[in-house]
């Protein structure tokens, strides 16, 4: 293949995978604490030009290098129930799962048949000693502000809200958690914020995503031309100029 | 790949139907007394990595964010939100509200009990207190024919007076009915609940006790907890994204139409 019709492949294939991270972002809009994602590519340079490294790179080609997760604020929607949670500011809750600890931002808790404080997969959320949070369930309780859990007036717990200096250690495990991929323990978050009867709604923007689309789409379009062009001209070097009249 | 941003899409689309469907539901019970609104709740799906965090690009140097690619969303679970419904005056004495937390007791024709916080009770043709649908409360009240005015206290005592008596009979004490977790309870419609293992077992007590259990008005019933505005907003976002999702498979459509031209 040619440079041209090359790099144009490459270039429509990070398009596609471009628009897979965005539907995904769109499809999870209403999904509690999800955090969008957003992609960068590799430069493309040809060898030619001048601000082509100089230590005798070879030519790259756009490809879809990596992708990061927005971890902006998502808005806070109130719920009125006492077992929904919402981190304003950084942070995640930390909850026990058989493979490990497992982070979240999805605040939707709720009580097993003994009282304990878990998610929707039925994993245990945290206090700040790692242990599971069981509570008086004759009792009504109140989170406040601090994370501190308060039943009757007394406090019976401290939930526990870790962050991660370098947050693109985490990768996305599906079902709204993050796991860390390194060993190193996160540290309690310094400034906590927790909203009681609230719920974080997803980041993803959907003028944003609109925007997006429409720019995938005709960049897209774009790279199907410059193939096209590159595949005519590819004809016609055969067809045309070769031809002995 | 390529094929994914279509089932991506379709994911949400489904997602949005299923909310469609809860929003649905939670409107046309707005004005069904006892009904506690359920909310839908969403997660995403698994991500497909194509380059593992952390791992290392060279030497020295580690790759600082994967590339990994979410397939989607799925509906998790819709939870009963039990938050307390507006109480009506009906002035109807076996009217009931739970003011706090609880169910009122209901023993099924199956044999089973059943829990409910719809407080529209009547009275059977043997003077049983029995809900809209003939279920006995549990315990069983029984009122005679000829009781004239019917009192229940807020601690669940049910007492009337017979004619010629001025001395009110005490008939028996309403129990409510608490669980440590309502919201893992099963809906089997007609108002009425059923405990599983998530919802764990109930601990039955009289109205207003130490156990936390709320108390009653007599002439009063609870209406649903559904605020129709609310709704009304969620069918406006969950719409939006439902076409949201759609012009990403119309997209997705369009690129794998023009792929398939770059060969004429």
């Amino acid at each position: 293949m040619d440079a041209l019709t090359a790099a144009a492949a490459s270039g429509i294939q990070a398009r596609m995978q471009s628009l897979d991270i965005l539907a995904n972002n769109l499809a999870n809009a209403s999904s509690a604490g999800f955090k969008a994602d957003a992609e960068s590519y590799g430069l493309y340079y040809s060898s030619e030009s001048p601000d082509a490294p100089s230590d005798g790179v070879t030519t790259t080609l756009p490809l879809l290098k990596t992708q990061w997760t927005d971890f902006s604020q998502g808005t806070l929607l109130p719920t009125s129930n006492s077992t929904d949670l919402a981190l304003n500011g950084k942070g995640f809750f930390v909850v026990t799962t058989p493979s490990g600890p497992l982070y979240t931002r999805n605040g939707s808790f709720r009580l097993s048949g003994q009282g304990r404080l878990q998610t929707q997969d039925g994993y245990a959320l945290q206090d700040s000693e790692g242990r599971p949070i069981v509570l008086d369930v004759s009792q009504t309780f109140e989170v406040a502000v601090d994370g501190s859990v308060q039943q009757g007036g007394q406090q019976v717990s401290q939930i526990a809200v870790v962050d991660f200096e370098d947050p693109t250690v985490l990768a996305k495990r599906g079902g709204n958690y993050f796991r860390s991929t390194i060993s190193k323990a996160p540290t309690a978050a310094a400034q906590l914020d927790i909203r009681q009867g609230k719920l974080e709604s997803g980041n993803s923007e959907s003028s944003q995503s609109a925007a997006r689309l429409t720019s995938i789409l005709r960049q897209f379009e774009s790279l199907q031309k410059a193939m096209t062009i590159g595949a005519d001209m590819n004809r016609r070097v055969v067809e045309d100029v070769a031809k002995v009249s | 790949m390529g094929i994914r941003a279509l089932y991506t899409a379709a994911s949400g689309m489904n997602a949005q139907q299923m909310n469609i469907d809860n929003i649905a539901n939670n409107l046309a019970n707005s004005t069904t007394n006892g009904f506690k609104m359920r909310r839908a709740q969403f997660q995403d799906l698994l991500y497909q990595t194509h380059i593992q965090p952390g791992a290392a690009a060279g030497a020295q140097t580690i790759v600082p964010s994967g590339l990994q690619i979410g397939l989607g969303t799925r509906p998790a679970s819709n939870e009963i939100i039990f938050a307390q419904g507006s109480l009506t005056e009906t002035d109807n004495p076996l009217d009931l509200a739970i003011q706090g937390n609880g169910f009122f007791q209901v023993l099924q024709p199956n044999g089973q009990l059943a829990y409910s916080r719809d407080g529209g009770f009547q009275l059977d043709k043997n003077g049983n207190i029995v809900d809209s649908s003939g279920n006995l409360i549990q315990p069983q009240i029984t009122i005679p024919s000829q009781a004239q005015s019917i009192t229940i206290a807020a601690d669940g005592t049910v007492t009337y007076t017979q004619p010629g008596q001025t001395a009110s009979q005490v008939a028996g004490q309403i129990q409510l009915a608490l669980f440590p977790n309502p919201a893992g309870m099963n809906s089997i419609g007609g108002n009425l609940f059923e405990p599983t293992d998530a919802s764990g077992n109930p601990t039955v007590a009289n109205p207003g006790g130490q156990e936390g259990l709320g108390t009653l008005m007599q002439g009063y019933v609870e209406g649903s907890n559904v605020s129709v505005v609310e709704e009304f907003i969620n069918m406006i976002v969950s719409q939006r994204a439902y076409e949201a999702n759609s012009k990403v498979v119309k997209a997705a459509d369009e690129m794998y139409q023009q792929i398939n031209n770059v060969t004429q």
